[in-house]
């Protein structure tokens, strides 16, 4: 079978971040410090190999980039500062691209101006729309109640709509994912069993993050839980208790506390997240994409803005609240509809499933390396 | 003739003192230059449009002046021949090369762009008066480069004075079991050379002493030389060992790289020349309490030799020209903590096991892992090589590259390790069949006479060579266990072993930068000394009738060091048949070479 080279796929990546990868030489320092790196996937020369011999499609069907959690170790104790780590934050960026049926992601990640523009857009409609719905059939006096301005059922119905939308898109893009990764591939025949056996991988690392957890330093992997977990308690908040959120004056503990609770996990992961990039205190902040930035900003934006409307509402000043909502939207719904498919928030869904495809997938590989191979070439012990 | 000259610098060795913008103002205003431009650091060359600009201007030569400007000629040649132009015509101006970086800086350069523009190569144009020479030597390190250049200039009938810092001549060398690649006895052939030295009539030998001052100019330099105080009279001293047995304290020993203990008063191995023992006066008992306690060792010397109240002096000398063979020093392993080495009791160092392989050796030359010993002074347990009770390592990986090419330690390639390294794997292989050797490399350096067969020729006893470096030694359940990538299989590895060996890389020795400071020599960005010209002169220096030759020039192995040695003589005893020697380049102005450049054109 040919196999195609694309001599400029450095060239491409750098657009998506990497930093120089042609500099390596193959020591194997990296793959020996990373402790992800085992059989059948090593990490991250494989990947740097790749990346250099232009290997475009071996790439779009591995599974490594997304076993890694930038450590960064490997990045620091390259010899020849070839930033093996950049690389395969870069390659993620590169398949969520790829991923992507619709192409939207690799034009947000080749070009930050079309993704501010993009999400400065959306925002804008979701301003103009719901201010002309707020005031085509409540009142801006009214937070809660007949008159609200922003009644939540059927802002909550909005969200629902919204959400079918994005897995639509989320799940089309899962689907090329494992076609890509393990569908195609006819080295590893996966069995339905094993599909079934391993299904546990899901929710567990999604919950967990049990994975990041075995990095050296363990910081990095307790941000990025809280931050992952608040996310989704407000998540599960929005979309089954809208109601009771948004119902007030009087503060209503048995959802407030969660809310609140996240909220202070958003803003602190972010504000300690973008300090983090500003000051480069972790090898993983050391390069900054556009996008970083966007996904950290808009984070930003609807948390903070989440936590004024309850307090306005609270402090009887349904005016501002209703105000602030419109501008929590505004960050909302970008966020939701151009973040969650097209760019850094897919890692939500692929991360996980990488993990699973990759667990099935290591064990198929194996079956067949048994099956295949005689002797191991292995030094006698 | 139309001229165009282009600034491209690389960024690389510290050129810091080069202004490039008085480099280039100086250039337009030489003869026949139509185009200055300065490109800057690592500039983006578009061969196309270059071509267009040297066809409009029509220049009949380019020369590229930076750091390294060859780094940028293809790209130039090409412009060149696509403009219809004379290749050849594409001149080089190394500002690196030939030795911009030396506070000379900005008019160095000006003068190696005044030479590349009236094409004259610059050591033709460049070369200083000459001054009358004292007929003495005087060679710094007592090494093998050292030795060979001593011997070389004193068998040819003229005077040597040969300063070694440590209490022996001999240097890294007599360290070393067997030499690669032909597995020869290093002592056997080090050791004649060490007698020869210490019997010579023409040869004043002082070791553990140390260049304290050098005055002077080329050709007439005046030395001063501290003679430390040995506290035993090398002459009489028959290194009867009385004094040893009766001292009572113990500290490693230098010369067994901190495998073995020795004593205060101790000769650093049998066979050191002078055959003579000192007294290391930061272990003595004596010497620490001022003379209140011990002194044992006086009281039981046969012959009476020992002085221990005995202080530092200075000697003065003449010389004419200064031999610089200082050698180097290993590369500290502990700063890379990942390898354990420190921390893991068999993790060793390329010159400990070299140390422990050697029959002369501690061991006498039986390769056994550490064993736990109770210290009865300190009551603590302690990691000792016990030749009677050791047991021998089952399985020894060996890890090349350790602070060599690596952007976090030295970038450079210390040129030995690869070839030292497959040499343990044969003697571990050679003395322990049974054990398993594991090597682990990057790209394996054989580039020398024989090396390559004889990398060959090691793999096929059975050494795994797996092409990985390691990232990481550690230990489980008391084994070690040595991590690496497989690149050439595609797979990891995790190796128990029982022992490492870290092949350590080569840095320039502790005392270099001194004396470079004291001499106004420069070194290289790396530390090493700079040649006068990397091809032209390997051993002479910027400064007139002083040499450098062996690894404190730049890394090398046993065969090279002897060869530059042997080189370096050929210049000293040049200078003092003619009776005349190079001035330092430093003599020269900017218009003196201008102006033999331009004689040159006109002949």
């Amino acid at each position: 079978m040919a196999i195609r080279a694309n001599p400029k796929l450095i060239e491409e990546l750098e657009l998506y971040g990497a930093q120089d990868v042609s500099k390596c030489y193959h020591c194997g320092n990296c793959s020996a410090t990373c402790p992800f790196s085992k059989e059948p996937y090593i990490l991250p020369r494989r990947s740097m190999r790749s990346l250099q011999m232009g290997l475009e499609d071996k790439l779009l069907g591995d599974l490594e980039p997304w076993l890694c959690y930038y450590c960064g170790e490997c990045s620091q104790e390259c010899p020849r500062d070839a930033e093996p780590g950049e690389t395969m934050m870069s390659l993620r960026r590169w398949l969520t691209a790829r991923y992507d049926f619709t192409g939207i992601a690799g034009l947000f990640y080749r070009s930050w101006r079309a993704e501010v523009i993009a999400v400065l857009v959306v925002a804008m409609l979701t301003g103009i729309g719901f201010l002309l719905w707020g005031f085509s059939q409540g009142n801006i006096d009214q937070y809660d109640g007949p008159n609200a301005f922003l009644p939540s059922g059927q802002v909550h119905l909005f969200d629902w709509v919204m959400a079918a939308v994005l897995i639509v898109l989320l799940g089309t893009n899962c689907i090329r994912m494992w076609w890509f990764t393990v569908g195609r591939d006819k080295d590893a025949r996966v069995s339905f069993g094993a599909y079934v056996r391993k299904l546990y991988q899901l929710p567990y690392s999604f919950l967990t993050q049990a994975r990041y957890a075995q990095c050296e330093r363990k910081r990095p992997w307790l941000l990025h839980l809280v931050l992952m977990l608040s996310y989704l308690t407000m998540l599960v908040l929005i979309m089954f208790f809208l109601g009771e959120m948004a119902a007030g004056p009087e503060v209503d503990w048995r959802v407030h506390v969660f809310g609140l609770l996240a909220t202070a996990g958003l803003l602190t992961t972010t504000i300690l997240a973008m300090r983090g990039r500003l000051r480069k205190t972790e090898p993983l902040y050391r390069y900054s994409h556009e996008t970083d930035w966007m996904f950290l900003i808009l984070l930003a934006v609807v948390a903070s803005t989440g936590l004024l409307q309850f307090v306005l509402h609270r402090s009887g000043l349904d005016v501002a609240a209703n105000i602030a909502y419109v501008v929590h939207l505004m960050g909302v719904v970008p966020m939701l509809v151009l973040e969650v498919p097209f760019s850094k928030w897919a890692h939500l869904a692929y991360r996980p499933l990488a993990i699973y495809l990759a667990d099935v997938k290591a064990e198929a590989l194996v079956a067949e390396k048994q099956a295949a191979a005689p002797a191991p070439l292995a030094p006698a012990a | 003739m139309r001229i165009g000259v282009y600034v491209c610098q690389t960024g690389t060795g510290d050129l810091d003192s080069v202004s490039s913008h008085a480099v280039t103002s100086y250039a337009a205003n030489l003869p026949s230059v139509e185009i200055v431009e300065d490109l800057g650091t690592l500039p983006t060359l578009d061969i196309a449009a270059l071509a267009t600009q040297l066809r409009d201007a029509r220049l009949d030569r380019v020369v590229i002046a930076g750091d390294s400007p060859g780094f940028f000629k293809p790209a130039f040649t090409a412009a060149m021949a696509r403009a219809g132009g004379d290749p050849e015509e594409v001149r080089l101006a190394s500002f690196k090369e030939h030795g911009a970086s030396t506070g000379v800086g900005t008019s160095r350069a000006k003068s190696v762009v005044a030479c590349a523009v009236l094409g004259v190569p610059f050591p033709l144009a460049a070369v200083p008066a000459t001054t009358a020479v004292h007929p003495g030597t005087l060679v710094v390190g007592g090494g093998i480069a050292g030795i060979q250049a001593a011997l070389e200039i004193a068998d040819a009938g003229k005077q040597v004075l040969l300063v070694e810092r440590t209490a022996t001549i001999g240097g890294h060398m007599a360290m070393f079991d067997k030499t690669f690649p032909t597995l020869d006895c290093a002592a056997c052939i080090l050791t004649p050379k060490m007698v020869a030295v210490g019997q010579h009539e023409s040869i004043e030998l002082m070791t553990y002493s140390e260049v304290e001052s050098v005055a002077g100019d080329p050709g007439d330099y005046k030395v001063t030389i501290r003679r430390k105080a040995r506290r035993v009279d090398a002459d009489s001293c028959v290194a009867c060992t009385a004094c040893a047995d009766v001292c009572p304290s113990r500290v490693p020993s230098e010369f067994d790289n901190g495998i073995a203990d020795r004593k205060a008063i101790y000769i650093p191995f049998p066979q050191a020349v002078p055959n003579a023992y000192l007294i290391d006066g930061e272990a003595c008992t004596y010497v620490q309490s001022d003379g209140a306690k011990c002194g044992v060792c006086a009281r039981k010397c046969p012959k009476g030799c020992i002085d221990l109240d005995q202080e530092d002096e200075l000697v003065a000398f003449e010389v004419g020209s200064i031999v610089l063979a200082t050698g180097y020093d290993v590369y500290d392993a502990t700063r890379i903590e990942r390898y354990g080495y420190g921390t893991l009791p068999n993790v060793l160092t390329a010159l400990e096991f070299e140390r422990l392989t050697n029959a002369s050796g501690p061991t006498g030359g039986k390769i056994v892992t550490k064993s736990v010993r109770r210290n009865k002074k300190t009551k603590a347990d302690e990691w000792v090589f016990d030749a009677e009770n050791g047991v021998s390592p089952r399985s020894v990986a060996i890890v090349h590259c350790v602070g060599s090419r690596d952007a976090n330690h030295n970038p450079y390639c210390s040129r030995v390790c690869c070839m030292y390294s497959l040499k343990f794997a044969h003697l571990v292989r050679e003395k322990l069949p049974e054990a398993d050797c594991y090597e682990f490399y990057i790209d394996m350096r054989a580039f020398g006479k024989g090396y390559e067969e004889f990398a060959e020729r090691i793999k096929a006893e059975g050494t795994f060579v797996v092409r990985g470096r390691t990232a990481k030694v550690t230990e489980q359940d008391g084994a070690m266990i040595v991590r690496g990538e497989d690149i050439l299989s595609d797979r990891m590895v995790d190796f128990p072993v029982d022992m490492v060996i870290l092949a350590v890389g080569l840095v320039p020795a502790e005392g270099n930068r001194r004396i470079a400071d004291q001499l106004g020599l420069a070194v290289d960005s790396d530390g090493w000394f700079s040649e006068l010209d990397y091809n032209a002169d390997p051993t002479d220096t910027e400064r007139g009738g002083v040499y450098v030759c062996g690894v404190c020039q730049g890394p090398k192995d046993i065969p090279d060091t002897v060869a530059q040695a042997s080189a370096v003589a050929a210049g000293v005893l040049k200078g003092i048949a003619t009776g005349r020697s190079r001035d330092s380049l430093a003599s020269l102005s900017l218009s003196d070479i201008e102006k033999r450049a331009a004689d040159l054109v006109e002949l």
